[in-house]
């Protein structure tokens, strides 16, 4: 794209990336070595850039003494559970918006869409009594219900961009055979459709997986209580200054997100600006 | 009006055969009927409901909701504190979305220039965008810690400042560090898009204009950059929405303190209504941070609709 084969043009190159590459990494670097990092070695007012005596002591603790492991567990139930119940719904809804032709069908999807901006903060207050009437307040479904907020929106977009690419010759063909429209679906689009599937799960996954907002306020027994506001109420107040746990933990938290991003960034990445780019 | 199509077009989802498009419609209705359902029930309603309020007075001490027409609002007008955060989300918006903006557009140019370790590095510099709101707030809190962090030792190292600064505890150091995470966590998604856009450019008009002798700034001004301009807005009307709606970093990182230096608008309604309990003045609120949204996400949606 530019030519850098002047001095000059590749100074600047080296240098912006540099600087922002700094930005970017330096942080997630710092994460790493200061969960490896001993409690001695943590507190000097002048850090040490590479650990000096790497240990695992804080990932043992956090995984043994902490209650980490079953905050893990409660974000595992609750995210997996909304995201499946994301895509199902967002599977069918968005096919339903790609290949049938029905009065309001564009209408009530931009209205779908822009429910995406409506600020989650504002949905909460009126989400917590309702929770509240039908005695879901502090109960995990409560929470997997409510999570349909952040993801449905988008991830409905997502499947409908999709399907619209999906052919109609191929729909029409199975009908000629006289194939029902659900098995259709069911047979011929859905096996053509895993990574755009996937995709959307991850999606939403992460929107519950990430969040803190809902959880701090939909829960309140600690027993129910997910990684976000766990992590928080363990390891930042004014009292306990674990940093080192802090990271150690952290880390465990980031892993199964990361592992995941790691093998279905492809997808994910297309799924996410599809629609935004023609 | 679906039930008057049914009506009118009696036919079973079976006896599909073309030209039966009513029975057709009725399926993607039927389709569509489950999301429909959670739509309404988790979104709209809820939605609604807290529009509704804001005409209402609703505290803790209170069995239901007295109706007290526009008073919140009149509330709000005479609350220098609501005006403060509206403020503050104006200066937190503005700084974190062309922060983003101008970074994410750089490192999006620098990843589309060929280069050894570039895909792996791309791949890394996604990092930030997946890992959870809380992890981004500790690891920036642990960064400008005042005692033990990277920051103030680095700033020593290098003679910028005499003290070690309590950065989370003044205003502005606060502020800093709030837009800071956000820009950073924002980068990945902004040079997502950018790449995307970038990948469409046509590689022969840019080779053109070499020929005549076109350097890279004439390249970038008179070539990407306009080529860019669609991606450009989309990802500005984004950034403006998600960075007025954001709220996990921020409350993980300061609270919204010290004091109410980084209370935006979500940290406000939250605060309000959760930890006051003062469930139709956080409604009000909630309307008017609404208000601020429509702008971004009436463009937004006539774009898309432009778009399809």
């Amino acid at each position: 794209m530019f030519d850098l084969s002047s001095r000059q043009a590749k100074t600047i190159f080296c240098v912006a990336l540099a600087f922002i590459g700094f930005f970017l990494f330096f942080p997630i670097y710092w994460l790493v070595i200061s969960s490896i990092k001993g409690n001695t070695e943590l507190y000097r007012a002048v850090p040490t850039p590479v650990p000096l005596a790497p240990t695992l002591e804080h990932f043992v603790k956090a995984l043994t003494a902490g209650k980490l492991p079953m905050y893990l567990g409660n974000s595992l139930i609750v995210s997996g559970a909304s995201a499946c119940l994301v895509t199902i719904l967002a599977l069918y809804a968005g096919y339903s918006f790609a290949k049938y032709r029905y009065a309001g069908r564009q209408p009530v999807m931009l209205f779908m869409l822009s429910a995406q901006m409506f600020p989650f903060g504002l949905l909460l207050i009126s989400l917590y009594p309702m929770m509240s009437n039908l005695g879901l307040l502090d109960t995990r479904l409560g929470l997997i219900l409510s999570y349909i907020v952040f993801a449905m929106p988008v991830s409905t977009y997502m499947l409908y961009s999709y399907f619209s690419q999906v052919p109609d010759e191929l729909i029409d063909a199975a009908r000629a055979d006289g194939a029902s429209d659900l098995r259709i679906f069911h047979t011929i689009v859905l096996p053509i459709s895993v990574p755009p599937v996937v995709t959307v799960f991850l999606y939403s996954f992460m929107w519950s997986w990430n969040d803190l907002l809902y959880s701090m306020t939909l829960i309140v027994s600690d027993d129910k209580r997910t990684i976000g506001p766990g992590l928080l109420l363990t390891y930042l107040n004014e009292v306990n200054s674990d940093w080192g746990g802090a990271m150690a933990a952290s880390l465990l938290a980031s892993a199964p997100i990361v592992i995941a991003f790691m093998f279905l960034q492809r997808y994910f990445i297309q799924g996410v600006t599809a629609g935004a780019i023609k | 009006m679906a039930a008057d199509m049914m009506r009118n077009y009696p036919v079973s989802p079976l006896a599909n055969r073309r030209g039966l498009k009513g029975g057709q419609s009725r399926i993607g209705l039927l389709l569509l009927l489950p999301a429909a359902v959670a739509f309404t029930a988790v979104i709209l309603y809820p939605f609604a409901k807290a529009l509704g309020l804001s005409l209402f007075e609703y505290t803790i001490e209170m069995n239901a909701p007295r109706f007290i027409g526009v008073s919140n609002f009149a509330k709000i007008a005479a609350s220098p504190d609501v005006w403060a955060a509206f403020a503050t989300t104006a200066i937190y918006v503005l700084c974190a979305t062309a922060g983003t903006l101008v970074l994410g557009l750089a490192w999006a140019l620098l990843m589309n220039q060929p280069f050894r370790g570039r895909v792996a590095l791309r791949s890394l510099s996604l990092l930030p965008w997946v890992l959870p709101s809380t992890v981004s707030a500790f690891v920036w809190a642990w960064i400008f810690n005042s005692r033990y962090g990277v920051l103030n030792a680095f700033l020593m190292e290098v003679g910028l400042i005499d003290m070690p600064q309590a950065w989370l505890s003044t205003p502005q150091g606060a502020m800093l560090a709030v837009i800071l995470t956000k820009i950073w966590l924002s980068i990945p998604l902004f040079m997502s898009f950018f790449l995307a856009g970038l990948q469409s450019l046509d590689k022969e008009q840019i080779d053109a204009a070499r020929v005549d002798g076109a350097g890279n700034w004439p390249v970038l001004r008179d070539h990407i950059l306009p080529h860019l301009r669609p991606v450009l807005i989309i990802v500005v009307v984004l950034g403006v929405i998600g960075n007025l709606q954001q709220f996990d970093t921020i409350y993980a990182l300061t609270q919204g303190g010290p004091v109410r230096a980084t209370t935006v608008l979500s940290v406000e309604v939250y605060k309000r209504a959760f930890e006051q309990w003062d469930i139709g003045f956080a409604s009000a609120i909630g309307v008017l941070w609404v208000a601020t949204l429509m702008p971004p996400a009436f463009f937004y949606l006539r774009m898309l609709v432009k778009g399809n």
